[in-house]
């Protein structure tokens, strides 16, 4: 196999994602409607509580984060929920592709969306809130960003995992784990107000230290990097693992099939 | 010595409950198919057919026993198998929103194609699969007839040198089913590859298998060609013969070569052995009374059918 033939058994998930979100008119809610709601009601309770300027940019960093974190997963998790959805699995498994090509291409159309997403809120929280979120210049947003698409693609692959071994009720997981991420990994709040319990669990996700890393440019403070990053490529690989132990496993107890059904 | 294109030994599957019990679905299967057969699996619902097919495409594992895929090693080389295999399932299924075009192209992409090659072999099978006219229709605007040539279509995007339908025309109108088993046939000689077709549709088998499997409650209970299933299982020619008046019916089932009948007031279903000549001594037991008449049919594979599925 060449490296074209390979690169577009990557690029098949995209072109998938990417037609099927071009139809879909709710597409404008993932993208427009639900990350401006999510601005604008921090935004505007910043200035209701005639917050500082550093904890306007704490929450706000922490608004876009998640938003282009939901955005971005949810297109990995996408690409096993389109084909169980439309019960067409068999149809993708039989084909002679890796769980990798199936992650990474749904990610790469993710990153696509997630920039979209970026790119909008940090225009409108510059001149409706004049917070400017690129001030540290370009390397720490690319840093920050890769953190974020990369936690992304950690859920995604929860999802489909997930959706593998407990079947198509676990379809509910695409929308529960981010949930769970804001709680504890420090979205709108420092993980020093959780109960220590929960702050063990926030130190063991990637997301804290790239909030913390990219806050720094906004509240000097030290951060924790390098840690995060090996975290995030630690989870990255391990889930990797984790998905292809679930497909074989669905290949053996046979709900590949039930999933088509 | 020619490669074969499935050597099974004692496949055998069974599903578990959450609550721990298990479902034997396949017992023991041993068979082998050779290159460039169209070869059939036949069975009630339920027998294991689509688990069969499932597990000789490698979708799913067996939990025990030896498949080798055109000679490779379906444990060690899935991957290997999986480049040069396709399938078309019954009740196909494709992302809905993506039209006949894109739902190829999709497919093509997985299976590694790319540039002008890939949109090549789109074009060909949507030409080939007389798609042309819904190239630009979503599938969920699609009949069950042109979903099931984009079925078709997609499971020949690799050329693969085996091909694995599972209930083809399930659901289909009789005259789109005759369509897809011409289209079957005709993939099968210009392309020259194995065909494994599950089926409860007996013509269907009779028209186009060189071999066929009959499955029942997961076990192959007779494997042959349709010709000699029909001929070990002594499956006579039926003849039916209605008439007026007297006939000695308990004569006839004395008759040499007599191997089965069933009699009602003007009515005598007979199955007879044609080597043992007894037409003609039956139609001389019926001297009293006056033949209506005489209807006489070959067995088929829907008798095969109605006596292994007993």
């Amino acid at each position: 196999m060449n490296w074209r033939g390979e690169l577009n058994k990557f690029l098949a998930s995209a072109y998938k994602n990417w037609i099927i979100s071009r139809r879909n008119i709710f597409t404008i809610f993932e993208l427009f409607f639900w990350p401006m709601i999510s601005l604008l009601s921090i935004g505007l309770l910043t200035r209701f509580l005639k917050m500082d300027d550093s904890i306007v940019s704490f929450l706000l960093v922490g608004a876009i984060a998640l938003t282009i974190l939901q955005v971005a997963q949810i297109d990995v998790a996408y690409v096993l929920l389109f084909d169980m959805w439309s019960k067409s699995i068999k149809n993708t498994f039989i084909a002679p592709i890796k769980s990798y090509h199936l992650v990474f291409g749904a990610l790469l159309f993710g990153i696509l969306r997630g920039s979209v997403v970026f790119i909008i809120l940090v225009t409108v929280s510059r001149y409706l809130f004049g917070f400017d979120f690129l001030v540290g210049g370009l390397l720490p947003v690319l840093i920050f960003l890769a953190g974020i698409y990369a936690m992304a693609a950690v859920i995604g692959i929860a999802v489909c995992v997930s959706i593998l071994t407990f079947g198509q009720k676990a379809d509910v997981a695409a929308w529960s784990l981010s949930g769970l991420i804001l709680l504890v990994s420090g979205i709108y709040y420092p993980i020093d107000v959780l109960p220590s319990i929960l702050q063990t669990l926030a130190k063991a996700i990637p997301l804290t230290y790239f909030l913390e890393y990219y806050r720094s440019i906004f509240i000097p403070s030290p951060h924790h990097l390098i840690w995060g990053a090996s975290l995030a490529a630690f989870y990255l690989i391990f889930g990797l693992i984790m998905l292809d132990r679930a497909i074989e496993r669905a290949r053996k107890t046979g709900i590949l099939l039930r999933l088509s059904e | 010595m020619t490669e074969k294109s499935v050597e099974a030994r004692g496949i055998s599957k069974m599903y578990k409950s959450l609550l721990g019990s298990s479902t034997t679905i396949l017992d023991s299967i041993s068979l082998d198919i050779e290159s460039g057969e169209i070869f059939g699996l036949l069975g009630p619902n339920g027998s294991g057919k689509t688990t069969l097919i499932s597990i000789f495409s490698t979708l799913i594992y067996p939990e025990a026993g030896s498949l080798f895929i055109l000679g490779m090693n379906a444990r060690r080389d899935k991957g290997e198998i999986r480049k040069v295999i396709n399938i078309s399932t019954a009740k196909p299924n494709f992302p809905w929103s993506l039209t006949v075009r894109e739902n190829l192209r999709h497919y093509g992409m997985l299976y590694g194609l790319y540039g002008s090659h890939l949109s090549r072999t789109v074009d060909d099978q949507i030409e080939a699969f007389e798609l042309g006219d819904f190239r630009d229709k979503r599938f969920e605007d699609l009949s069950t007839g042109i979903k099931q040539r984009l079925s078709l279509a997609k499971a020949m995007l690799n050329h693969p040198r085996l091909l694995f339908l599972d209930e083809p025309t399930t659901g289909l109108d009789p005259d789109i089913s005759m369509k897809t088993r011409m289209l079957v046939k005709r993939i099968h000689e210009e392309e020259n590859i194995s065909v494994i077709l599950s089926t409860h549709y007996m013509p269907e088998a009779e028209m186009l298998c060189d071999r066929i499997a009959f499955l029942r409650k997961g076990r192959i209970v007779a494997m042959d060609t349709p010709r000699n299933l029909k001929k070990h299982l002594c499956l006579g020619e039926r003849v039916v013969i209605s008439y007026q008046g007297q006939a000695d019916t308990a004569a006839i089932e004395k008759l040499p070569g007599i191997l089965g009948l069933k009699a009602q007031k003007g009515r005598v279903e007979i199955s007879i052995d044609r080597s043992e000549e007894s037409l003609d001594r039956i139609i001389k037991l019926f001297s009293g009374a006056k033949i209506l008449d005489i209807d006489i049919k070959e067995p088929d594979l829907e008798d095969v059918f109605i006596e292994l599925a007993r």
